[in-house]
């Protein structure tokens, strides 16, 4: 077949594959480190012990999730290099400046303490572990900062000027600040959390469904929701800002996603398509569900503002069309399906129907928090896809084409690595999963000894009966 | 300006060569810990090998992920060239690299551990091999044809390039037997005394050929050392590291126990000063000097700020984690009871 002839084609599969497939850990590693550092404050607040024990419980997990996502993400620093030269050269004085201050500033840090964080109960005081916790979860989410920032720069690039073939930076604060660089960094960085808290939520949710350790679960269930009620509705928030950046400085990103062709006349309005079925030879939809008025409305907040179609835009500056606009509908879908698990448990919650004595009740309520355990990483997956594909045919927008950023390589060369790639990651992925599963079956250790710290042991829990004979222990 | 920018573009250089041996020398006791492993007695063994790196293996291979992002951010152009020529060593490098650390991820959760062992080992061999192999290639030099690449794929399997990857190995099983002689005791420990004498011969015999193949095959490199009167100054480099090396040997046969971890690494830091003046002012090997390759003065000082005045603090809050888990490791603490 043709394609892998191509080495343009074959270096564009593989950075998918790899993207594709990395992202599934930092989303966690972010998400997680945060709810360990809430955990660890109340333990060290509290004292109670089954702070302490879902602190080790997710720590497991945490361990398990952060060193595949360290070794997925190697290969894609390593990739702009490799197969992206010309991209690279071009603009490495902005991009590797960033990837260098990710390097330095967060993944380092994150790598600094995480030793302590997993393995250093006994080793140091309980107020120095807080620490090395805090800096881990701060690591992570900065981490999310720098590379969002350069992503963003890559959407909507500012701050630059090019100079024989090399991108000049002339205003840091203007290329890090880049027009969408707020709204991407918020909306993965909540996007991230929420997709972390919906499967706590439904890891604990089927534990409370099973009837096991349902005293240990409901303490995590509970934070997840709680959470949770601040992070779905701030997600749409969010998100439908950053359909209003997409819409003012990629407009054919915009039109893409919306399968939007004909801009409206003045004194029309645009209608928005619920389904449609783009075909990008004729430049029109074989086939929509429309409803009228509906994308000026919800791009220019008025019911005849113009939005521009991609017919007013040359055919070779257009993105694919089928993808982005498919992969943008499942991200709401999804988005919205989460926003009203969240408004029907928090009802439920306030109703007070989610305490012990009643759970059986809610039985409804639970399986669908344990089928919207994978959701949000779903949306994670289609909202990048929305991202990248609407951003085609550039790779940075405006400024350089993805067909000239790719190093011209033997397509032997980069079949291999591909075949590679998707054969590593592929095993990565399924042990990933076997080896979560089986942490998670596995549960909490609830009889190891507490923590001895060699210097001072922590606040007032060490005395405390063991877990077991405690009666109320969700009570709080 | 001019002058500013070969300044600034100098001190990136010596920034670069200090993550770099910082990488090396960090995972490089790392990876050769994951080749002794190979030699394991028993699976105890080879937990206790495991563990002593459980805290410490993400935090070093941060170093290169560091090293690429500074080499990307300050010499754009040597980092499209270099990754483009040694596109299949470092995929070789990368996947090594993963498999080590599935090993981390997966063998404590896993009943049966033999598919991780072979991992964890041959993982850290297929890194270390790769990473002689660049180095190698690199001393080596890079054609180049305006600003991209001009060689083929397999360009860098050269015999000099095996000789350096035998190099490599040795070197960094050097580094992992030391640094297991510091965590470990009893039986184990007069183990990796006698690993450790071993390499160290072996590695000798591989850094002599480099030493003496280097200028023969190189006339840049002949061209730097064998000029009167540099040579007096150059030829400490090599005096100290053989320097380093005797004391290696006179520690190993006394049964010290950090000092042998601590003359490796002297030779290894003074091997690599060596590399870095027979460099200069080259970045890649007499095609691209320091300036051509640089950024701009902006984004080079904006990066000095980021990460070069960084760079006391992240050795600071590493110094911290290994103090705190100083010391013979604890079977009990290892990735095989996280729980």
């Amino acid at each position: 077949m043709d394609i892998f002839l191509d080495s343009l084609f074959l270096s564009r599969l593989q950075f998918a594959l790899t993207t594709i497939i990395h992202i599934i850990w930092p989303v966690l590693s972010i998400g997680l480190s945060l709810f360990l550092l809430i955990i660890e404050i109340l333990w060290f607040k509290t004292g109670k012990e089954i702070y302490y024990r879902h602190a080790r419980f997710w720590s497991r997990l945490f361990l398990l999730n952060f060193g595949v996502g360290v070794v997925t993400g190697i290969p894609l620093e390593f990739q702009f290099g490799t197969n992206w030269a010309p991209f690279s050269i071009q603009n490495g004085d902005f991009f590797g400046n960033i990837l260098g201050f990710e390097a330095a500033m967060a993944f380092m840090l994150e790598a600094g303490f995480l030793g302590i964080m997993l393995f250093g109960w006994d080793r140091v005081s309980s107020g120095v572990h807080l620490f090395a916790t805090g800096m881990v979860a701060f690591g992570a989410s900065l981490s999310a900062f720098w590379i969002m920032a350069a992503n963003a720069w890559m959407q909507t690039p500012a701050g630059v000027h090019l100079e024989n073939g090399r991108m000049i930076v002339d205003s840091y604060s203007a290329a890090i600040f880049n027009p969408s660089a707020f709204t991407s960094i918020a909306h993965m960085w909540v996007a991230s959390v929420e997709t972390t808290l919906f499967l706590i939520g439904g890891i604990s949710a089927w534990y409370l469904l099973k009837n096991r350790l349902r005293d240990f679960y409901l303490v995590s269930f509970r934070l997840a929701l709680l959470s949770g009620i601040v992070a779905a509705p701030l997600q749409i928030v969010l998100g439908d800002l950053s359909g209003d950046v997409v819409a003012r400085h990629q407009p054919a990103k915009l039109a893409a996603m919306e399968g939007h062709w004909q801009t409206n006349l003045p004194g029309q309005g645009a209608p928005w398509a619920a389904l449609a079925w783009p075909d990008r030879e004729k430049q029109v939809n074989t086939w929509t569900v429309e409803i009228p008025y509906g994308l000026s409305l919800l791009t220019t907040r008025s019911l005849t503002g113009k939005v521009t179609g991609l017919r007013d835009i040359p055919k070779e500056n257009q993105p694919p069309v089928a993808l982005p606009f498919y992969a943008f509908r499942l991200m709401i879908i999804i988005g919205f399906s989460l926003l009203f698990l969240m408004l029907w448990s928090a009802w439920a919650f306030m109703k007070g129907h989610l305490a012990l004595p009643y759970l059986d009740r809610q039985r409804a309520l639970l399986k669908a928090w344990v089928f919207s355990a994978p959701l949000g990483y779903i949306a994670v997956e289609a909202g990048w896809i929305t991202r990248e594909v609407g951003r085609q045919p550039w790779i940075v927008y405006g400024m350089m084409r993805t067909e000239d950023a790719a190093t011209s390589l033997p397509s032997g060369l980069v079949v291999t690595s591909l075949a590679g790639y998707a054969l590593i990651y592929g095993l990565l992925l399924f042990g990933y999963l076997f080896f979560a599963r089986r942490i998670i079956s596995q549960g909490p250790d609830l009889t190891s000894p507490l923590p001895e710290p060699e210097k001072h042991s922590p606040s007032p829990a060490g005395a405390g009966p063991a877990l077991e004979d405690r009666q109320p222990l969700a009570g709080d | 300006m001019q002058d500013l920018h070969l300044f600034l573009a100098n001190i990136w250089f010596f920034l670069l060569g200090l993550v770099l041996v910082l990488y090396v020398m960090l995972d490089g006791f790392d990876l050769g810990v994951g080749m002794l492993s190979l030699f394991a007695k028993d699976e105890r063994n080879r937990s206790i090998m495991m563990t002593s790196l459980g805290y410490i293996w993400d935090a070093n291979e941060t170093w290169l992920v560091i090293l690429g992002g500074a080499l990307f951010g300050a010499f754009p152009l040597a980092y499209g060239v270099m990754l483009h020529a040694f596109y299949l060593p470092l995929l070789l490098m990368i996947f090594g690299l993963i498999f080590r650390g599935m090993a981390f991820g997966f063998r404590e959760n896993a009943d049966n551990k033999v598919p991780w062992n072979v991992a964890f080992g041959l993982g850290s061999l297929m890194s270390t091999v790769a990473q002689g192999f660049i180095l190698g290639g690199f001393i080596g030099g890079i054609p180049m044809n305006g600003r991209s690449y001009a060689g083929q794929a397999w360009d860098w399997l050269t015999p000099f390039s095996l000789l350096v990857a035998a190099g490599a190995v040795f070197g960094y099983a050097l580094l992992g037997a030391t640094y297991l002689i510091i965590k470990t005791e009893g039986e184990i420990q007069t183990r990796n005394y006698r690993h450790a004498m071993i390499a160290a011969c072996l590695m000798l015999l591989a850094a002599t050929g480099i030493s003496i193949w280097t200028p023969l095959r190189h006339a840049y490199v002949a061209a730097r050392w064998f000029a009167w009167p540099n040579f007096i100054y150059i030829a400490l480099l090599p005096a100290a590291a053989f320097f380093s090396f005797l004391m290696l040997m006179r520690s190993l046969q006394k049964r010290h126990e950090r000092a042998p971890f601590f003359w490796s690494l002297g030779i290894f830091f003074f091997s690599f000063i060596g590399l870095a003046v027979s460099l200069y002012p080259y970045i890649i090997p007499t095609t691209i000097t320091l300036a051509e390759a640089a950024a701009s003065p902006k984004t080079l000082v904006f990066m000095l700020t980021g990460i070069g005045m960084l760079i006391p603090l992240m050795l600071g809050y590493n110094a911290y984690q290994y103090i705190v888990f100083r010391g013979k490791v604890r079977e009990e603490e290892g990735y095989h009871s996280s729980s």
